[in-house]
């Protein structure tokens, strides 16, 4: 355990170094927020009930989407693929560290970052903004929003990985055309531009199921209270089950890679 | 003669871009199918929205489709032709560029046009033929206007990659520069007219999003003046202007540290 808070702590130091890129990255998490935030402030102008959804509520909504991207989406495990094609993976394996657990470090510290710049932010655009913020439903509901706030950053984590991973057998341009298809269609599927169920009921009851549904979109459902308790729990569940599939899926795919490992580019 | 030589050099670059993109075709389907993805992803949810909503910011849907297609017209002419301005950094850190500058060609031609972006063609073709189906129904006017502010929408969108080269000179940061401006672009996908008046402000005066975006659709739809269009001309002349200024003056910074 010491070691990988250890890589944590070197790793938050690693993002302060790195001051103006990582600066730059939160201004553009800033204007692609404002062109969300201002196209749904715009749909609701002469309209206060649509989709199902008070302006208040998607307002909402859509600054809560906003928040969780910054510690959910964020993530440095990209660069697994990047090590595995370039060979720099041997570094990790001959030293006593579990390479999964080593990223999840490095990706936590990662994420505190983002929260600290993220709660910075978030004060401006409530400042300035003065946006009509719901509270969460309830305290349970706030309880199982917290929770499902906690699976979704794991998730996110194992199924980053995972497509990382294909980088043993695709190690083209460090896997990264795999990963910017699949993160296409994430964007959306994720729920970060709109929420799912303004889809027609067929679409929505397939997409909320997925796993990307599980990033943002769900946990805001909760938040808002647009599911009852019983429902946020069957949520949670169902977030678990994701969860421990894609562990096993990623170890699995991670062994067999292991096998034909190459280590090209050493 | 120069014009020649560099169709030849132009046509000689992408030919190589050509073939590397084909060497490597799954990658190339995946960032294809992404693109696609991405575009359809956003019309289908305009799509949603027009089944709901009468208008946005006093457009029709069927406006706001044309902005958006507008946009995606000239983001994806930039990404086509100015995609070389990604791999820049490379050329500053390495020092490569002194190469750059030492061959008898523009090194701002060579910059900008190194990587011709196949990947992007398919979709400019799609966006062009659903523009071209909608301009059966434009009058002959707003057509005129619409080619005059395409050519300012070009000027710009060229001067814009210019600074962003300058920027890259002078700091050796170029990718998270040509993402902000990437991002601030997207808030051009529809009318800057639903943007606050600040945002708004911004967008046309300070990063031309609404010059590059917004006026062009809006000609197209009819809802300019001939003095705003001659307004845009000039401001684009002048953005052009400015961005050669800042681009000489990046190169007196340019220190070839790393050569």
């Amino acid at each position: 355990m010491g070691k990988y808070l250890k890589i944590f702590q070197t790793s938050l130091i690693n993002g302060f170094v790195y001051r103006l890129n990582f600066i730059m990255w939160r201004v553009r998490h800033v204007i692609q927020f404002l062109a969300v935030y201002f196209l749904w402030l715009a749909i609701y102008a002469d309209n206060n009930q649509l989709f199902g959804y008070s302006r208040a509520a998607m307002l909402t909504y859509v600054i809560g989407t906003s928040v969780l991207r910054s510690f959910v989406l964020s993530s440095r495990s990209q660069t697994v693929g990047v090590e595995i094609a370039s060979g720099d993976l041997n570094n990790y394996l001959v030293k006593p560290v579990s390479y999964l657990k080593n990223w999840l470090a490095r990706d936590l510290s990662d994420k505190l970052l983002n929260l600290l710049f993220m709660t910075f932010e978030l004060t401006l655009v409530i400042l300035l903004l003065r946006p009509p913020l719901l509270p969460p439903a309830s305290s349970p509901a706030a309880a199982i929003f917290i929770v499902a706030v906690i699976l979704a950053m794991l998730l996110y984590f194992l199924f980053s990985f995972l497509v990382s991973s294909f980088a043993f057998w695709y190690p083209e341009h460090n896997s990264w055309p795999l990963r910017f298809f699949i993160f296409m269609i994430l964007e959306f599927l994720a729920g970060g531009l709109f929420p799912l169920d303004i889809f027609p009921p067929v679409v929505y009851n397939f997409f909320r199921l997925l796993p990307p549904a599980f990033f943002l979109f769900q946990p805001m459902q909760i938040y808002l209270g647009r599911v009852d308790l019983a429902g946020a729990v069957g949520l949670v569940a169902a977030n678990l089950v994701w969860l421990v599939l894609l562990y096993r899926v990623s170890r699995a795919v991670w062994r067999k890679g292991l096998k034909i490992y190459g280590a090209y580019g050493r | 003669m120069r014009f020649k030589t560099y169709s030849k050099y132009w046509l000689k670059t992408s030919a190589l871009t050509l073939q590397s993109l084909l060497a490597t075709r799954l990658s190339s389907f995946l960032f294809l199918a992404g693109k696609f993805v991405r575009f359809f992803f956003f019309l289908a949810f305009l799509f949603v929205l027009k089944d709901r909503l009468g208008t946005i910011a006093g457009y029709s849907l069927d406006q706001v489709i044309i902005f958006f297609l507008v946009y995606n017209l000239f983001d994806l002419f930039g990404q086509f032709f100015y995609r070389g301005i990604y791999w820049f950094r490379e050329e500053i850190v390495s020092g490569s560029f002194d190469f750059t500058l030492a061959k008898p060609l523009n090194p701002l031609f060579q910059i900008l046009t190194a990587h011709t972006d196949f990947l992007d063609l398919p979709l400019l073709l799609v966006v062009i033929v659903a523009l071209g189906w909608r301009l059966n129904s434009v009058s002959a006017p707003d057509l005129v206007s619409f080619a005059f502010l395409s050519l300012a929408a070009v000027i710009i969108v060229t001067a814009i990659h210019i600074a962003v080269a300058a920027v890259g000179v002078i700091t050796t940061e170029v990718d998270h520069t040509i993402w902000i401006f990437r991002d601030l672009a997207s808030m051009g996908r529809v009318p800057i007219d639903i943007y606050v008046e600040s945002v708004r402000a911004f967008l046309t005066f300070v990063v031309p999003i609404a010059l590059v975006f917004t006026f062009p659709a809006k000609a197209l739809l009819g809802f300019l003046t001939p003095v705003t269009i001659a307004g845009v001309l000039a401001a684009s002349v002048f953005i052009w202007w400015l961005s050669l200024k800042f681009w000489h003056y990046a190169l007196t910074q340019y220190s070839s540290a790393s050569s």
